[in-house]
């Protein structure tokens, strides 16, 4: 039945186009299109060029009123009507005032790209500021394209952070980049174990990488098993850094003493951590919330179980490098993982 | 039967408001008011001239056997050089309804892109006019269009059938009749989603049914119509229904296409299998999530022009060959 032309751009002005317009943005909405889609309606039933452009995101979309896509050929028109959607705008390329049921089309089709916005948001343009922070610390990458890229993301000088999802995150320092240009999720601090790499120059972000996916190796839990720092910088780890080149950190005899004595007592990581990590017994005991002479007790245990004094300085180093070891043996390098 | 395939977004937002004008099932007692109602876009001289690029002229030509005199439209490009082509169009409506304009303008485009004169006939509509009717309308046009090809000013060895929905099985009918009498010579036959098996019984049509444009119990009304009581039955002619010929071999290239989410999506899949299985050449296209007639109906969709725009190109490598 081809031939029952209905066309959409024969809408007017009455009553029923109005809820036609409702009907073709709702219904979009619901079959999940995307933006490309819903620009394109509001162009057919406007009957004139529609565009929706969010800087921000670099989305750029526009569409002829027959619903083939062409590029913006110069800047928008002040004049034009326009709707915002979220961070982006709508605009009907419309001189001379506007259409019948152009206000419909703004709105609905506005409503309807701030949803798809807000189903996708870090997904589509965030995608491609991924896309650029992978490049930026990709040795392999040649210079001029990590040069563009710290342009197209406004770096001058930056640090890499890197998650235990194993997602990357390039930080901008210095200068404030201009507004809109921060890289997606620049701002906020990890929720999770992260490493950070050094403050760089933007072409030697591959070397703030390595130093941070390092320094995410000397990352813990933060709880009872495996107590220690959740976020950690590599600027601070100074000698330590020589330990993630030993090969089998978990087969170092300390770490199985260790292993064995966490096997024998639940509290005995969290403990001998908090009693290596602070100056006294004392302040340990504080930041375990335990009684004093509970802790000496404790202490006393420990010391049997692992079988050297945590009353010395010489001792309590021990105990630092073997749950270091232990950290680096539960986060082993990619190239280790599958043993 | 199983969860029928969704429509594309954009065709599903149209679908919502089409389906206010345009009910998926048509029973025989709409179709009278659907012939004089406002649906169907009326296409007049002005809008066939293009602003005068083309000549458009309507000539009646004998029909066949004694049958009533046929009426075709004629439209010839103004400005083309070189050797014309011509499309000999078949238009749909379920063999029920529409008119020799309607589907035309797709037609025109071809013509000002290859240089091809444009023959849509009239052919006379069911259930007033049963099979062989309608089929034998457009099979004497086509002989008489094919022997004044010099008048109309076309190359004879550059004639092609076109036709969508009851169009496309009337276009599929006339390669089976131009194959079976020895000419007129056809270079192409391109079925656009054409309406071919009368048995309505393939899984697209019953998972369909209720849902899109032209499911099966339209499909039944269209059937109904040009049958009658044979309707389904043993004695169905390919010439009719040309998903009922058991020879599909030696028929002109074809190109097939046809929507996933439509009555006819089994049926044309099947007919163009059969054709490659006959040794024969066809070029298969299945829009995903398209209701019948979606290009036509909602042009501006993504899928709509790349469907076709794919018509374009086999009609470009058709026409280069």
């Amino acid at each position: 039945m081809k031939d029952l032309v209905v066309r959409l751009a024969a809408l007017d002005a009455n009553a029923s186009a109005a809820v036609q317009v409702i009907a073709y943005f709702d219904g979009l909405v619901e079959a999940g299109a995307g933006l490309p889609s819903i620009v394109r309606g509001a162009a057919v039933l406007a009957g004139c060029p529609a565009r929706l452009d969010d800087d921000g995101r670099r989305v750029h979309i526009r569409m002829l009123p027959d619903g083939v896509p062409a590029p913006a050929p110069g800047a928008a028109d002040p004049s034009w009507p326009q709707a915002g959607a979220g961070t982006a705008e709508l605009r009907l390329e419309r001189t001379g005032g506007p259409g019948p049921v152009d206000a419909m089309v703004l709105e609905r089709a506005a409503s309807a790209a701030r949803a798809v916005l807000d189903r996708t948001r870090g997904r589509g343009p965030a995608a491609a500021d991924d896309a650029l922070m992978e490049l930026l610390v990709d040795a392999d990458a040649p210079v001029d394209a990590r040069s563009r890229a710290g342009r197209q993301l406004g770096l001058v000088t930056a640090y890499a952070t890197v998650l235990a999802s194993g997602e990357i995150r390039v930080h901008p320092t210095g200068p404030a980049p201009p507004a809109g240009r921060t890289p997606s999720g620049a701002g906020t601090p990890p929720a999770g174990r992260a490493g950070i790499g050094p403050d760089v120059p933007v072409l030697e972000l591959p070397v703030s990488y390595a130093a941070a996916r390092t320094a995410l190796r000397f990352t813990a839990a933060g709880t009872d098993d495996d107590p220690g720092e959740r976020v950690v910088r590599h600027d601070e780890l100074g000698a330590l850094a020589v330990l993630a080149e030993v090969p089998e950190p978990g087969a170092v005899p300390d770490v199985r003493r260790l292993e064995q004595a966490a096997a024998a007592a639940p509290w005995l990581l969290r403990t001998v951590h908090a009693v290596a990590g602070t100056n006294s017994l004392r302040a340990a005991a504080t930041a375990l919330r335990l009684h004093h002479s509970s802790l000496q007790d404790r202490v006393a245990h420990a010391e049997h179980l692992l079988g050297w004094s945590l009353h010395e300085p010489h001792g309590r180093l021990r105990v630092q490098l073997a749950l270091t070891l232990r950290r680096l043996h539960r986060n082993p390098r990619p190239d280790q993982r599958a043993s | 039967m199983s969860t029928p395939p969704p429509f594309d977004p954009e065709l599903a937002a149209a679908l919502a408001v089409i389906g206010e004008q345009l009910p998926p099932a048509l029973t025989p007692e709409m179709v009278a008011e659907l012939r004089l109602g406002g649906s169907m876009a009326p296409v007049s001289d002005d809008d066939l001239r293009r602003d005068g690029r083309f000549t458009v002229e309507e000539r009646s030509v004998p029909g066949l056997d004694g049958d009533p005199d046929v009426s075709l439209l004629i439209c010839r490009p103004v400005h083309a050089t070189g050797t014309l082509g011509c499309v000999y169009h078949t238009h749909g409506g379920g063999m029920i309804l529409g008119d020799s304009r309607a589907g035309v303008a797709e037609m025109l485009d071809w013509a000002e892109r290859f240089g091809l004169v444009v023959v849509s006939v009239e052919y006379r509509l069911a259930p007033e006019t049963p099979h062989p009717g309608p089929v034998n309308d457009c099979w004497a046009g086509l002989v008489w269009t094919a022997e004044h090809a010099d008048e109309l000013g076309f190359d004879p060895g550059r004639l092609i059938v076109a036709g969508a929905s009851a169009g496309g099985g009337l276009a599929a009918a006339l390669a089976l009749m131009a194959r079976d009498r020895n000419g007129p010579a056809l270079l192409g036959q391109m079925l656009i989603y054409p309406m071919i098996d009368d048995r309505n019984d393939t899984p697209s049509a019953v998972q369909m049914a209720g849902r899109g444009v032209w499911d099966r119990t339209s499909n039944a009304t269209g059937w109904g119509a040009l049958l009658g009581a044979a309707v389904g039955g043993p004695d169905v002619s390919p010439y009719a229904a040309p998903a009922r010929a058991t020879d599909l071999s030696n028929l002109p290239p074809a190109f097939i296409d046809v929507a996933s989410a439509e009555t006819f999506r089994d049926e044309d899949v099947a007919y163009a299998s059969r054709i490659w299985q006959a040794g024969g050449v066809a070029e298969l296209h299945v829009w995903p999530g398209g209701f019948h007639g979606f290009d036509g109906m909602v042009p501006s969709a993504a899928i709509s022009q790349e469907a076709r725009a794919a018509r374009v190109r086999w009609l470009s490598r058709l026409f280069a060959a």
